[in-house]
C-alpha cells in the first residue's frame, strides 16, 4: 500500500461515485494503490456509505465543521455542492495539499482561479471545475484544439444534471447572467438568450440550448491563448423557460438521467476554415465522477505544476481522456459535412445512427452497478 | 358591450392555440450527414 491517501470532500451523489471511482484497482496501466478517506457532514450518510464501501474506505465525519484530516492525505478532491467549495480548498491548499475541485458555479470558479497565486507560493496544484462541465469539456477542447493550427472560436453546450445539488445549480445557472467571451473581452448575457439548436449524440439528438451563468469560458480563455469567442450554454426546454420566472415546487430526482456534453471548436487549418465538434454522452453524475476521480489520481501520483488551472491547461489531456475511456467514459467525435444530398447522405444517416446507438448502449451498460 | 366580449373571447382562443403550438412545436430539422465516431486508442495516446 502507498503511503498517499486521498480525501473525498462531500459524499452526496457525486462524492459517493468519486469513492467509488478511487477504488478501482488500476488507474493510468498501474496498480492503484491510493488510500481513501470520505468526509461527509451527514453521519447518515457515512452510515450509508460504510454499509457500500466497508474498511476499504476511511469514513470521517466534519458534523462539527472540524474535522481533522490525517497527515497522509496528499490530495483533496472537494465533492461539496458548488458554492460550498471555495473555503474547503483555501483550508487545504494552506495546509499544503494538492486540491481538486469540481464547482460549476461561475462566481466560485472565479475565486478559486484568485487562490492560484497563493497555490504557485506554497508550491500545490489547485484543480478548478474537474468534472461534467467544466471538466470534461475543458478535456474534450483541449484533445480537439490538437486538430487545428489555430482555435478562433470555441462553443460548449450541455445537457442533463447529476444530483440534486446540481440540478439546482442549472436552474439557478439559466436565470443567472452569462459571461461570454468576445474579442478579447469578457461579455455579459442575461440567461435563457441566445437560443441554439444543439446536435448531442443520440438518443439526446437535437435540444434548444441557452445562455447561462456557467463557468467553462473562465476556464477555457487562459488555456487558449488567442482565441477569440468563447461560450457556454444549457439545453432547456421552453418550459423550463416559461417557468423560470416562478419558483421550484417539485424537488429534483435524486439522480438525473442520460445527459451529454458538446464542445465545438472553430478556427484554421491548413489556411481553411474547420470546425471540430467533440462530445461525451453519460449520465453527468457518473463522468463528472470519474474525471474528479482520475483528475485526483494524477495529481496524486504525478508532479503537477503549481497553481490554480482548469483541466484544459493541466497538461494531461491524453492521459486523463484514456484513463477515462477505460472506465466507460469515452470522448466521440462528429464526422461528416453540412449540405450533402441524396442517397449518400441517407446512408450516412443510418450508418451514423447505428454508430449512436452502439455509443449509447455502451455507456449506459458500461457503467451498471 | 356584445361585442366586446366576443373580442375578448377571441383573443384568449389565439392565445390558447398560440401557447399549445408553442410548447408543442415538432421536431427540429435533422442534420445532413455525418455522425458520430468514438476516438479511439492512438488518439488516446
Amino acid at each position: 500500500m502507498s503511503n498517499q491517501r486521498i480525501a473525498v470532500v462531500g459524499a452526496g451523489i457525486l462524492g459517493a461515485r468519486i469513492t467509488r471511482e478511487l477504488l478501482g484497482p488500476r488507474a493510468f496501466g498501474r496498480p492503484q494503490e491510493v488510500a481513501i478517506t470520505t468526509v461527509s457532514r451527514r453521519p447518515e450518510r457515512l452510515s450509508v456509505l460504510r454499509n457500500s464501501f466497508g474498511t476499504e474506505v476511511k469514513m470521517l465525519s466534519d458534523q462539527n465543521g472540524q474535522a481533522q484530516l490525517d497527515a497522509d492525505v496528499t490530495t483533496v478532491i472537494v465533492a461539496r455542492a458548488a458554492g460550498e467549495q471555495f473555503v474547503v480548498a483555501h483550508e487545504q491548499l494552506l495546509a499544503g495539499r494538492d486540491v481538486v475541485t469540481t464547482s460549476d458555479d461561475p462566481v466560485e470558479v472565479r475565486e478559486l482561479l484568485e487562490l492560484g497565486p497563493l497555490a504557485e507560493s506554497l508550491g500545490r496544484t489547485l484543480v478548478v471545475g474537474a468534472a461534467f462541465a467544466p471538466g470534461l469539456s475543458c478535456l474534450l477542447a483541449s484533445h480537439a484544439s490538437g486538430l487545428l493550427d489555430r482555435v478562433d472560436e470555441i462553443h460548449v453546450a450541455r445537457h442533463g444534471a447529476a444530483g440534486p445539488a446540481c440540478a439546482a445549480q442549472r436552474l439557478r445557472a439559466l436565470r443567472g447572467t452569462a459571461t461570454d467571451w468576445r474579442d478579447g473581452a469578457w461579455v455579459k448575457r442575461p440567461g435563457f438568450s441566445g437560443r441554439e439548436l444543439c446536435w448531442f449524440p443520440d438518443p439526446i439528438g437535437a435540444r434548444d440550448c441557452y445562455r447561462a451563468a456557467l463557468a467553462d469560458p473562465m476556464l477555457l480563455v487562459p488555456a487558449f491563448a488567442g482565441v477569440q469567442r468563447v461560450t457556454a450554454r444549457l439545453a432547456a426546454t421552453r418550459r423550463d423557460r416559461a417557468l423560470a420566472p416562478f419558483p421550484v415546487w417539485l424537488p429534483a430526482p435524486a439522480e438525473g438521467g442520460i445527459g451529454a456534453v458538446r464542445v465545438e471548436l472553430r478556427g484554421e487549418r491548413g489556411g481553411q476554415r474547420e470546425w471540430v465538434v467533440y462530445a461525451v454522452l453519460d449520465r453527468p453524475a457518473v463522468a463528472a465522477a470519474a474525471t474528479a476521480a482520475v483528475t485526483g489520481l494524477w495529481v496524486a501520483t504525478r508532479t503537477a505544476a503549481p497553481g490554480a488551472t482548469g483541466l484544459a491547461g493541466l497538461g494531461a489531456t491524453q492521459e486523463l481522456l484514456g484513463e477515462l475511456a477505460l472506465r466507460g467514459v469515452r470522448a466521440a467525435v462528429f464526422e461528416g459535412a453540412e449540405g450533402s444530398e441524396g442517397s449518400a447522405q441517407q446512408e450516412n444517416q443510418q450508418e451514423s445512427d447505428a454508430e449512436a446507438q452502439v455509443l449509447a448502449k455502451k455507456a449506459d451498460t458500461s457503467h451498471q452497478e | 358591450m356584445r361585442g366586446l366580449q366576443r373580442a375578448v373571447l377571441a383573443l384568449g382562443l389565439g392565445l390558447l392555440v398560440s401557447l399549445v403550438v408553442r410548447f408543442l412545436g415538432g421536431d427540429a430539422t435533422p442534420p445532413s450527414t455525418g455522425g458520430w465516431r468514438e476516438l479511439e486508442g492512438p488518439e488516446l495516446r
